[in-house]
């Protein structure tokens, strides 16, 4: 019997992955061991290996496609062994489509059993008439997200008009293939909103200090680049240690203080974004947290990222003001408790105390925003957090004591 | 408007709007009308003389006209077809009866390779100014023999005309327009239709050939529909307007030179066509009307695939059950567009 090649569960929550790449063919000769394939996970890319050595045969899944984990996506055909494509798991409907269009069903990429709809999909085939098609290119609406009301599913003109889009299979086709990652956002997100009640706080820091600290320490030759957000990395670490609820988790038994203080930077790709997680930041000099965020930023970006770089998060970091933002809000990564959005530095009149009174001067000014899980958080305690965080920022020897 | 009124007949005043006419006795005012006021129209056939035509319609004709101008033939097809084209291209305008369209077989030679060529083959020298009239359809019981509907065929000769009237308003205004054409015209009348009342204004009028009419008008099928299909389909869209459907009927007239605008028009507001006749549905006129839809302005609109109904791929029967069975009936009409308006095709 050929092997099964599946789609593998790399963690306990993943539900479905994504075929990056194929490292080997349709009809490849493959060793046990050797990768066949590249899947992406919602947080990692990973090679799988060849269950069997054989013929690597019923390529189910194209490059770029999604399968649920355990689905079938190809099989190994051992030697000596034949391939028959009737093992092809295929409804009778879709047999008789696929034999009157003059096509294998076993070439038809299905998540699991071949159904009429795969058929007609492979086909590139909507069954619509005339006015629907007409109303589809002047809507522009994709036919094969509409779900037809004539007979056997044909769209008809009054599905254009006010298309009804039920089946999750049609859904995931609409215009833009929505991509793992993206769908993981979406998902977290929206429960995060729902379920968080958010308080936010806004707070302004003098930058001087922090400006000449990284002209200082970036004018040495033999040292890491340190950035803005390294330095906010290092002074949230020590501010999380002063304010444990602030590092903290709400759970049904209660609130979970972290042991750990692991600071995640939201870092932007093509298809979203991740937050690499740089570990015990409490405990890391600036150097070497920013060679740990440049390293696993880099791998982040290359779809090369471990799952230790992104589990584990106690807190957030989203830093915006490279891109010019004054100031935003942002909305907690669960189970985390609190996320700060940083705005960029700039110039500001700003009025300081002096012995003669008070002056009007010009300060490098940064807006951060905390959003809280306010059941965990109070005001008070997110606002002692935020003094210490701009007390550490404006005089960085701070975090010496 | 629809028709065009020319002249009338002696300077008397169109009547009132509720004249009405039984459809053959409107051909006979038509022919009467006609034969008044042009005396190179007549008329020649099996029995129309003292008989007054197998069906009646030129009763009363030879009293007017004499027997020179309502001449009476032996029981030969190709005869009547040869002499009225012969006398045509003379300059006579005749309008020859065929007592069945059935035995149109016998005339094919001379209309198809002569009557029909004439015009073309002499450089437009010559012309066929004549009319051929007959009765088709099924419905009186007359069997294989006696119920055909062989219009199709003549639809696909260039150099004839094909006109086939379905009110006694139509039958009038047409076979006055195929009288004063001057190309073959073959003029199908329908059995079932000489008894059918209708308004028919006195005095000469034309209805002009190649317009198609919209004899009724609806939002959820276009039924395209020939002859005697037309009171029928009207009557199916009365059953189903109780059920909230509404048919706009479209009948050709004239399906030869055809106007596919109107039917194009009709599909592009409705989105599903029936289109409904009395001959075999294979190669039929309906196959044409499909054609033109398909690959025409309204192919874009279509909402549903067109249907047809038409006659069984049989010689008519002589059994009155199995005659009905082979052509389309109210019931018929009411099922199929009750179908396409719902959206089960």
């Amino acid at each position: 019997m050929p092997v099964p090649v599946i789609m593998p569960k790399f963690s306990m929550t993943q539900e479905e992955g994504r075929v990056m790449a194929w490292l080997a063919a349709e009809g490849d000769v493959v060793e046990k061991g050797d990768p066949i394939m590249e899947v992406e996970t919602d947080k990692v890319t990973m090679e799988v290996e060849a269950p069997e050595s054989g013929v690597l045969r019923g390529v189910a899944v194209q490059e770029g496609d999604v399968a649920p984990v355990t689905a079938v996506i190809a099989h190994i055909v051992l030697p000596g062994e034949t391939w028959s494509p009737k093992s092809v798991k295929a409804t009778p409907v879709a047999r008789r489509v696929a034999a009157v269009a003059g096509i294998d069903v076993g070439d038809v990429p299905a998540a699991g059993k071949v159904r009429r709809q795969d058929v007609e999909a492979y086909l590139d085939k909507v069954r619509a008439t005339p006015a629907a098609r007409r109303l589809a290119r002047a809507q522009g609406v994709d036919l094969t997200a509409v779900n037809g009301s004539g007979p056997r599913g044909r769209v008809q003109a009054k599905d254009v008009v006010s298309p009804v889009v039920v089946s999750p299979v049609v859904e995931e086709k609409v215009a833009k293939p929505v991509s793992t990652m993206r769908r993981t956002i979406a998902e977290r997100l929206t429960q995060s909103y729902q379920t968080i009640p958010h308080v936010t706080f806004t707070v302004a820091a003098d930058m001087t200090a922090v400006t000449e600290l990284r002209q200082r320490l970036n004018a040495r030759e033999d040292a890491e680049k340190v950035s803005v957000t390294a330095v906010l990395v290092k002074v949230c670490a020590w501010a999380l240690g002063r304010h444990p609820l602030v590092n903290a988790s709400w759970q049904e038994d209660g609130i979970h203080e972290h042991t750990q203080v692991n600071v995640g930077v939201a870092v932007a790709l093509e298809e979203g974004l991740i937050v690499p997680v740089v570990h015990n930041a409490a405990q890391l000099g600036l150097g070497a947290i920013a060679a740990q965020m440049q390293a696993v930023t880099a791998r982040a970006r290359n779809g090369r990222l471990q799952p230790a770089d992104v589990q584990g998060g106690t807190f957030t970091i989203s830093n915006l003001g490279m891109w010019g933002v004054e100031q935003f809000t942002a909305v907690i990564n669960p189970p985390q408790s609190a996320i700060l959005a940083v705005g960029r530095t700039s110039k500001q009149p700003v009025v300081v105390e002096t012995a003669v009174g008070d002056e009007l001067v010009i300060r490098p000014m940064m807006k951060m925003t905390l959003s809280v899980d306010h059941r965990i958080i109070d005001g008070a305690v997110a606002a002692r957090f935020l003094q210490d965080v701009v007390t550490a920022l404006e005089q960085p020897d701070t975090l010496l004591w | 408007m629809r028709e065009q009124v020319l002249e009338k007949a002696s300077g008397e005043p169109l009547q009132a709007a509720n004249r009405e006419l039984t459809y053959s006795h409107a051909i006979r005012e038509a022919l009467q009308l006609a034969m008044r006021r042009d005396e190179r129209v007549f008329m020649l056939g099996e029995d129309i003389g003292v008989y007054g035509g197998a069906f009646g319609v030129s009763d009363g004709l030879i009293e007017e006209f004499g027997a020179e101008r309502v001449r009476d033939t032996p029981i030969s097809e190709a005869v009547i077809a040869g002499a009225a084209i012969g006398a045509a291209v003379t300059g006579m305008r005749p309008v020859a009866e065929i007592q069945f369209m059935d035995f149109i077989t016998l005339s094919m030679e001379q209309l198809v390779l002569q009557g029909a060529k004439m015009r073309f083959m002499f450089g437009g020298k010559a012309s066929v100014p004549m009319v051929l009239r007959t009765p088709a359809g099924s419905g009186t019981g007359a069997a294989a023999q006696h119920s055909e509907s062989l219009e199709a065929w003549f639809v696909h000769v260039p150099g004839l005309k094909v006109v086939m009237p379905s009110t006694p308003y139509d039958a009038k205004g047409l076979l006055l327009a195929a009288i004063e054409d001057d190309n073959p015209v073959i003029f199908v009348e329908h059995k079932l239709l000489y008894r059918t009342k209708g308004h028919v204004p006195e005095g000469y009028y034309t209805v002009p050939l190649s317009q198609s009419e919209v004899k009724r008008e609806g939002r959820d099928v276009t039924v395209v529909a020939t002859s005697i299909m037309v009171p029928r389909a009207l009557e199916a869209a009365d059953l189903l307007a109780q059920e909230g459907i509404e048919l706009e009927v479209v009948d050709p007239r004239t399906l030869k030179p055809y106007d596919a605008d109107t039917v194009t028009r009709s599909v592009c507001k409705t989105g599903r066509v029936l289109i409904v006749h009395e001959a075999p549905k294979t190669a039929g006129f309906g196959a044409e009307v499909a054609a033109e839809i398909v690959a025409g302005e309204a192919f874009d609109y279509l909402d549903a695939p067109i249907r047809r109904l038409a006659g069984l791929d049989v010689p008519i029967p002589y059994n009155r059950e199995l005659e009905r069975t082979a052509v389309p009936q109210v019931a018929d009409i009411v099922r199929e567009a009750r179908a396409l308006a719902r959206g089960e095709y």
